[in-house]
């Protein structure tokens, strides 16, 4: 596993039938312990320039596939700190041959922190307070496909 | 599983302290390989983190977490624990269903062989007060802490205070319960005294002299050995370490002190949380003895 949340392993386009689909990539939690989905606040993709809101983006624990909607009331699956996330997302085509710059936000709640921090959670922008033990909100990363 | 007899305070590392690298440069062998090198056998580890497939670690990986404390003489001291009623964010967990995510983390604590819980619980207002159902939901948990021989402490930590409102309310379902289930973990930060020039402190901390502690001692299951400077001389510059021990040790108190280091620089490129934990227990072990 990579220290970049991030993850270079496990970004490529996606076939369904023979066509290509969409594309996804592999993110980590940067937090010093896992959660669970209910905890978690996906935000924004931003590829290319092009964004994808969480509606369009479906989170993979397991090889089970989670809306955000889904993952909203599920306080029984754990998203442990050493097994990254597979994000997928459609989109017809996929991304083409070369380098592409990625950006992805998401946050998670932490309910022993103070109210202070807690009521202003944002994920796709960076907490008042950085702590490196919770990570950046908000990660980059330019990589490539095949 | 090896059995460490000495009586009075003993060392250990919570393995919070190894953060920055665990599941990428450390796993948890090298974990507890680390903390046999310092010759130290009490560990805390967090149930969220160090378990594999949490909460429902497989037999497989339970027997190798037994193989791994044999081999490095490792005690399971504390186990981290969260009892998140916040866990969604649509509505609180009922009492009944905290309860259950309690009961789920004190069976699992038992079967890893340890003896205490650090508890955390939702906080409600920014001086760290817990959720106002935290009594129902420790009383409907004690039997069965009770029948595991499981002690359960939330942690005292900066800005809180010894003689404080808040260890005063845990003290008080102590005595009204008569419960040996439920106690306390005091973190060593509520007795620092330097701070760095400019260095953001809350303004309700008062520090605690290491005498504040002696009508706790009764209700203290285990504490973290917090450590914020370690001198090359190894020396904590910002702790009164010798006069707390000193304390503990006269008072006749039992258990161990694990080391934690909360550190933001941990997370720095090139740092070796491992030799800054040696620095500590260097200096532990020339005041404990062993």
């Amino acid at each position: 596993m990579e220290r970049q949340v991030i993850q270079s392993v496990g970004f490529r386009n996606i076939a369904e039938n023979g066509k290509i689909t969409g594309f996804q990539f592999k993110i980590r939690l940067p937090y010093y312990r896992g959660v669970f989905l209910s905890q978690l606040r996906p935000g924004t993709l931003t590829v290319d320039g092009e964004t994808f809101g969480k509606d369009e983006i479906v989170w993979n624990f397991c090889s089970e596939d989670y809306t955000w909607e889904e993952m909203t009331t599920n306080y029984d699956q754990h998203w442990a700190v050493t097994k990254p996330a597979t994000l997928k997302v459609k989109k017809e085509g996929g991304l083409k041959q070369g380098f592409h710059d990625l950006t992805y936000g998401f946050c998670f709640t932490s309910s022993y922190m103070p109210p202070v921090i807690q009521d202003h959670l944002d994920p796709d922008s960076e907490n008042m307070v950085f702590m490196p033990e919770f990570g950046h909100h908000v990660n980059s990363r330019r990589l490539l496909i095949v | 599983m090896y059995r460490y007899d000495k009586k009075g305070p003993k060392r250990g590392v919570a393995l919070y302290s190894y953060s920055a690298e665990f599941g990428l440069t450390k796993n948890l062998e090298e974990c507890f390989e680390d903390v046999h090198d310092m010759g130290a056998h009490g560990i805390e580890i967090l149930a969220n983190t160090h378990i594999e497939n949490y909460p429902y670690p497989s037999d497989e990986w339970v027997e190798n977490w037994w193989r791994l404390c044999d081999k490095y003489d490792i005690v399971p001291v504390e186990y981290g624990n969260w009892i998140d009623s916040h866990v969604m964010g649509g509505r609180d967990l009922t009492t009944e269903e905290s309860v259950a995510m309690l009961s789920r983390d004190i069976r699992l604590a038992h079967r890893l062989g340890f003896t205490v819980m650090r508890t955390k619980m939702p906080v409600i207002n920014d001086k760290l007060e817990p959720v106002l159902n935290w009594r129902e939901i420790i009383k409907g948990a004690l039997p069965l802490a009770e029948k595991l021989n499981m002690k359960m402490c939330p942690e005292i930590h900066i800005p809180s205070n010894l003689k404080g409102e808040m260890v005063t309310n845990f003290v008080d379902f102590i005595r009204e319960t008569g419960t040996k289930n439920f106690g306390l973990n005091i973190d060593f930060s509520v007795f620092r005294t330097n701070f760095s020039k400019g260095e953001w402190v809350d303004p309700n901390y008062e520090a605690n002299k290491p005498e504040d502690i002696i009508p706790l001692l009764p209700y203290i299951y285990c504490c973290h050995a917090k450590f914020i400077n370690m001198s090359d001389d190894f020396e904590e510059t910002t702790i009164p370490y010798p006069e707390i021990i000193k304390v503990m040790q006269e008072n006749g108190w039992d258990g161990y002190l694990l080391s934690e280091y909360e550190g933001a620089d941990k997370y720095e490129e090139g740092y070796e949380v491992g030799q800054t934990l040696r620095k500590q227990h260097i200096m532990l072990k020339n005041l404990l003895g062993d």
